[in-house]
């Protein structure tokens, strides 16, 4: 090892990097014009080493961004070979097939030099308010149809704008101010970041850097390699089934654990879908995949691409995790969102600390308005249902995941659009029973206010299929769309004033057999209405007379500890206390 | 017996120590006080402390022309679930907000816990009303129902409510009429309406804070009138002013209506302390560094002023994790609060490298130099071993530190493990916990647009000016100042604020599109109500000292978030939304390098905080002609310095001896009671005519 960088060096220049990209994502959201980044964080931004290696990203970076992220940049480092860029340059994509899977999210790069050589990357991933196409969320045949798509190109050439490319961009979207605006909040955040960078390499050179990044990508891996030894080597198959559009999506994984290796194959998934958006190209399959397994083994480690390096993925091209193109992506949440469901099935019995059971997130409204002025205004809702639960902790109730992001709150929504949010509320019972309950999802209901209809498309989930238990575990509430107590097709259509739209979130999946659940905390559910009297009798046997349940002889004497009032918490790590 | 209105009184509740500062008006002299709290029943302390030091110097209680107190006092019985049974009324549809908050997991990798709610859903309840973004009325309010809600509260003897409408900052009118009535069904139990508390946009966020303040008021209420009756009995006649989180003084009555306003209270002193000593350095901005035993508090000053910030967070489930607590929408000086102190801990982590924090060895077992049972390695502890503290004069050498039982600490669990000597894994120490405070202060300095080169920084607490110097380094700041009395800065802060108070409205519209007429009327109610408050602190309230600063929250219409915008008073003369709108655009390309002028601007809340003329307190001029530092030196040590990479032979000096004007270069060791300042190989040290103490940087 380098004297220098000795176990200290190592800590004080990691956490100097990841404190670089922490300032930059604070001038993104200080700066950023829409919602989805400013209050919804749907947004990473992460530094790469001299060969386009990530090394560190800001703590909040959205995960699975950051796992396609380096790819991304590679493969527009294919088209802008590093050897052609000058200073000062920013490229662009948003191509799905490159990046991240769906027009919308727009990958921005932008090379760091040390004195005259190239020595850094920043990257950026952001999804931005509109990038024209069909206002549907599913129906699209191809890609074509679901909006502007941009090959890699330079937004900017040594720190000027690429006025053309900006004109495109401006013609093509819906809400222009909103989708440059953050786009320059980017450029003007990087701007920062490469100052910062600037001053690192000032201090240990541009070696310095290179050396600190292989360091970093090389602990990582062993710690990766470390925990994946530690589960025992054999293959796990799971399945989850998603609602996917038309047709429900068949999500089958083996998981095979060699020795320190850990591979997911998705044959026996759905083949990709030629009439609806919901298709994953494999970056996207990849992020997914990685994502739970390091909420599970290294959940305390800084991300970085070293952690990806031990798992490998594979999916056959033509499913829904490989997609060729020109498929329909635009909503491939709707399959990559359960993938973590797929992975954590296959390794609850191997792995049955460290699993969680499915969750319940997330939906997305969008209400197309104008406002006095006649301009359009869209308004963004990112609601969540409930979280799975983990061993030793109930699920929470509304919280995202594997996404995040923060709910607009009803006097922010009724600011901006012609609705009156009649309610936001827990929905009772719609966490699935176990030993861990599941997280209850809520019932939003709107009403238009105006004298028109207003434009809304909501993309739902769990409706046929709810998240699922784990070890014994029920499955949460399935979710509902109802516009006047009648079930809606998804799709866009027009609220008209005095209807009302109600969305209800699933709830989180419960994990381990309902009936062992400590009858303290089914007793403290009924008080407060998280579970009905009728659900407990149903779904834990309860015995309200007795104040216990009706077998005794299913009556654990265990006494779990619980993540809630009265008991001291624990984590299924160990690590969250 | 001298003239009544001689001293001024500060005392600080603080979780370990109160502090007592005494100040004489007419000299300028200060006396302090140091007890150790009494967490059971807080006034004692208060009572035993102050009557020893009125006792010492020979002062009456009748001489005292005004208390001021700051307390941890709320702050803890939001931490520890103290609070009282509390009840919530919101509008109907949406009393499960205050539990699902924002949606947004504060760590992205952790299968994570969130806060419980202040109010358990059994309590919460809800009222028929709506009103609309206007703050027009939808749905009437239903008093019959409110009634029948009022018959569940007394049937499950809640003890205090509070109430949440939404829109209710646009018209107060529902919760005006809910209060009174659930006042006379529930015989005058203490009662919060959030468009009092948090009168702002975001219902989960108002909702959070109303929840708050009627949680903690049964509690104040019975400590304010206890210690206010237990003033009055050492002979006390006049009113007891309280600290808020902002920065301003207030009477009992509104801390009482108001609790919440005074979580934070102390820090929020030392920050005025800092703000204080800034006028007679003659620097307007400073960076604030206050680093204790297990935490470190970084703030910003600005012209003068403390910034601030209108929201904040208790009860961190997840020790410093932003996101994490529960969010408290009250203005409030903005400090920033790292898990590093001299307790902090330092382990070996899964990966190999060494962490320290936010585990603290806090008072007790404390360091294992403290020889009280500690075992594990502290930053004091490696502070020992690199020679920066003296173990034979901790406290003035009240307390005596075990050099040797802090090596072994840092050889047994560190030094070992990581393959090291015990120099470098102390060393390493240093380093880490530095780090950590230099992350959160860039971002905290990155998420305000500024440029850390234009700052000193200001060191005080027990551990911060031995560390401050490393970090104005490496954020290649101007310097550090080590102010005099840094043992009792907070306390100093209470004797030297003035009488401050600050209120927001939210108003959300397009500033092109607002009648002049409309924002002077809002101005207007809050700038009355200041002067109501000012009144009641006992100051004039439209005395020529009196001070009006106005704002608006704005931003680029469409735009996620919003920036404060200070409106001049001759802008507000004029009256022209045309001139405020140019004022955004210009604020905005100063923070972020551009603004979009083609776009309109959209006023989100408007600001107004109203302050008393300052207490004339000078800060006693040092005399005595500049002499040689020689005098003042004590010995000399090894002290272990990073930049150049191992033990130098260093000077050690008195601050006590050092005399003003006195200018000498590092590296050097000057030792005070309470802390000790450690002077870099680079920096220039001079002592200014108010005993402030300057670690100049080469530019």
């Amino acid at each position: 090892m380098v004297p220098e960088l000795d176990p200290i060096g190592l800590q004080v220049r990691w956490s100097r990097l990841i404190t670089v990209m922490d300032e930059v994502d604070a001038a993104l959201v200080r700066t950023s014009f829409s919602t989805i980044v400013g209050e919804t964080r749907d947004f990473a931004v992460i530094l790469l080493d001299g060969q386009a290696r990530s090394v560190a990203q800001s703590q909040l970076s959205s995960p699975a961004f950051t796992c396609s992220l380096p790819f991304a940049a590679r493969y527009i480092l294919r088209v802008f070979p590093p050897a052609e860029l000058v200073s000062g340059d920013v490229l662009i994509t948003n191509d799905p097939w490159l990046t991240h899977g769906h027009l919308p999210d727009f990958i921005v790069v932008r090379p760091l030099f040390a004195g005259d050589r190239l020595a850094a990357f920043m990257a950026a991933a952001v999804h931005i308010s509109d990038i024209g196409g069909r206002l549907d969320e599913f129906e699209a045949r191809d890609v074509y149809e679901e909006g502007l798509r941009i090959p890699p190109s330079k937004l900017l050439l040594a720190g000027k704008e690429n006025e053309q490319l900006f004109r495109v961009l401006e013609a093509n979207v819906r809400v222009p101010r909103l989708v440059i605006g953050d786009v320059r909040a980017v450029v003007g955040a990087f701007q920062l970041g490469a100052e910062r960078f600037e001053e690192f390499v000032a201090d240990y050179g541009p070696q310095g850097y290179q050396a600190l990044c292989d360091e970093i990508l090389a602990r990582s891996e062993a710690a990766m390699r470390g925990a994946i030894r530690a589960i025992p080597s054999g293959r796990y198959r799971g399945e989850a089934i998603a609602d996917g559009f038309q047709e429900p999506l068949r999500i089958h994984v083996t998981v095979i654990v060699e020795g320190d290796a850990l591979h997911a194959d998705f044959t026996g998934s759905s083949p990709q879908s030629v009439t609806a958006s919901v298709n994953c190209v494999l970056n996207v399959t990849y992020a997914h995949t990685i994502y739970p397994l390091k909420c599970s083994l290294t959940p305390d480690l800084p991300n970085n691409e070293g952690l990806f390096r031990p798992i490998s993925v594979y999916a056959p091209e033509g499913s829904i995790f490989n997609a060729r193109f020109p498929a329909p992506v635009k909503a491939r949440s709707k399959s990559s969102y359960h993938i973590h469901n797929a992975i954590y099935a296959a390794l609850a019995d191997a792995l049955p600390d460290r699993v969680q059971a499915g969750s319940g997130s997330f939906w997305s409204f969008r209400c197309l308005s104008r406002d006095n002025d006649g301009q359009p205004v869209i308004t963004h809702v990112l609601p969540n249902g409930g979280k799975g639960a983990t061993p030793g902790r109930d699920g929470l109730p509304t919280i995202a995941f594997p996404g995040n992001g923060t709910i607009t709150p009803a006097e922010i929504i009724e600011s901006n659009a012609p609705l009156l949010v009649l309610r936001r509320a827990l929905r009772p019972d719609s966490g699935g029973g176990g030993v861990w309950r599941g997280g209850l999802g809520q019932e939003i209901a709107f009403r238009a206010t105006g004298a028109d209809p207003v434009q809304i498309s909501v993309r739902p989930d769990k409706i046929r299929f709810p998240a699922p238990g784990l070890l014994g575990g029920s499955p949460g509430a399935p979710g509902e769309l109802l516009l006047d107590g009648r079930p809606l097709a998804p799709g866009p259509f027009n609220l008209r004033p005095g209807s009302e739209l109600v969305l209800r979130l699933p709830g989180g999946g419960g994990l381990g057999d309902p009936r062992r659940r400590d009858p303290r905390w089914i007793a403290r559910d009924v008080a407060a209405g998280y579970v009905t009297l009728r659900a407990a009798k149903r779904v834990y046997g309860w015995d309200d007379a007795a104040g216990d349940r009706h077998h005794s002889g299913a009556h654990s004497r265990r006494r779990p500890r619980h993540g809630t009032a009265g008991g001291r918490p624990r984590n299924a790590q160990g690590g969250d206390t | 017996m001298a003239d009544v209105r001689r001293f001024r009184l500060g005392f600080d509740i603080g979780g370990t120590f109160t502090d007592f500062v005494l100040v004489d008006e007419q000299t300028g002299t200060v006396h302090l006080n140091k007890v150790l709290t009494t967490p059971r029943d807080p006034a004692r302390a208060v009572i035993e402390g102050l009557s020893a030091l009125l006792d010492r110097v020979k002062v009456r209680g009748e001489d005292l022309g005004i208390a001021i107190h700051a307390t941890t006092l709320i702050t803890n019985a939001l931490i520890e679930r103290k609070g009282a049974k509390t009840a919530l009324v919101t509008t109907e549809g949406f009393r499960d907000v205050l539990e699902m908050g924002t949606e947004v997991r504060y760590d992205i990798y952790l299968f994570l816990e969130r806060p419980e709610p202040l109010v358990p859903r059994r309590w919460r309840f809800e009222a028929r009303e709506r009103l609309d973004k206007g703050g027009e009325v939808v749905i009437p309010l239903d008093e019959q129902g409110l009634r029948k809600v009022a018959a569940r509260m007394r049937a499950e003897g809640i003890e205090t409510v509070g109430i949440v409408f939404l829109h209710s900052f646009r018209n107060p009118t529902h919760e005006r009429t809910a209060r009174a009535i659930l006042a006379r069904e529930l015989n005058g139990a203490p009662i919060s309406i959030s468009s009092e508390v948090a009168p702002e946009i975001r219902e989960y966020e108002r909702m959070s804070t109303t929840a708050a303040n009627a949680y903690v008021q049964p509690i104040t209420r019975s400590y304010i009138e206890d210690l206010e009756r237990r003033l009055v009995e050492v002979g006390y006649r006049r009113r007891t002013f309280f600290m808020l989180s902002s920065g301003g003084i207030t009477t009992g009555e509104t801390a009482q209506a108001f609790p919440i306003r005074l979580v934070e209270s102390g820090p929020a002193a030392g920050a005025l302390a800092v703000a204080y000593f800034c006028r007679f350095m003659g620097l307007g901005s400073v960076v604030s560094f206050d680093m204790g035993g297990t935490t470190a508090k970084i703030g910003l000053v600005k012209d003068y002023q403390p910034t601030k910030a209108h929201m904040m967070e208790v009860g961190r489930v997840k020790r410093f994790k932003k996101g994490s607590g529960l969010p408290i929408k009250v203005p409030v000086i903005e400090l920033i609060e790292i898990g590093a102190g001299g307790g902090s801990i330092a382990y070996v982590d899964s990966l190999g490298l060494l962490k320290v924090g936010p585990q603290s060895a806090g008072a007790e077992p404390g360091p294992a130099c403290y020889g009280r049972g500690g075992t594990e390695p502290t930053v004091t502890d490696a502070n020992v071993v690199l020679g920066y503290l003296d173990p034979g004069y901790f406290l003035g050498g009240a307390m005596r530190l075990d050099a040797a039982a802090a090596r072994r600490a840092i050889e047994t669990h560190l030094a070992g493990r990581l393959g090291l000597s015990v120099i470098d894994a102390a060393r390493g120490i240093f380093e880490v916990v530095n780090q950590n405070m230099l992350s959160a202060m860039k971002v905290y300095i990155a998420e305000r647009g500024e440029d850390p080169r234009k700052f000193y920084l200001v060191a005080f607490g027990g551990a911060g000016p031995a560390h401050a110097y490393e970090l104005a380094r490496a954020l290649r700041m101007k310097g550090v100042v080590v102010p005099p009395n840094a043992g009792a800065t907070s306390a100093m802060g209470l004797v030297t604020t003035a009488s401050s108070f600050d209120f927001a409205r939210s108003f959300v519209t397009r500033l092109d599109r607002v009648a002049w007429s409309e924002l002077n009327e809002v101005f207007g109610a809050m700038v009355a109500e200041g002067r109501a408050r000012l009144a009641e602190a006992g100051a004039d309230p439209d005395g020529a000292g009196v001070r009006v600063a106005r704002s608006m929250d704005l931003r680029h219409k469409g735009q996620g978030y919003e920036i404060t915008v200070e409106i001049p008073d001759d802008v507000y003369r004029r009256g022209s939304t045309e001139e405020l709108t140019r004022l955004f655009y210009e604020r905005y390309e100063e923070k972020y390098g551009h603004a979009h002028t083609n776009l309109a601007v959209e006023l989100i809340t408007c600001r107004v905080s109203v302050t008393g003329p300052p207490p004339d307190v000078p800060l006693q001029e040092m005399s005595g002609a500049p002499r040689d530092p020689a005098a003042a030196r004590k010995g000399a040590r090894p002290v272990y310095f990073v930049e150049a990479g191992g033990f130098v032979d260093t000077a050690v000096f008195d601050r006590y001896r050092l005399a003003p004007g006195a200018e000498f270069g590092g590296p050097a060791v000057i030792e005070e009671r309470e802390c000790t300042i450690i002077a870099g190989p680079q920096s220039r040290i001079r002592l200014d005519a108010h005993g402030n103490l300057f670690l100049d940087l080469p530019r």
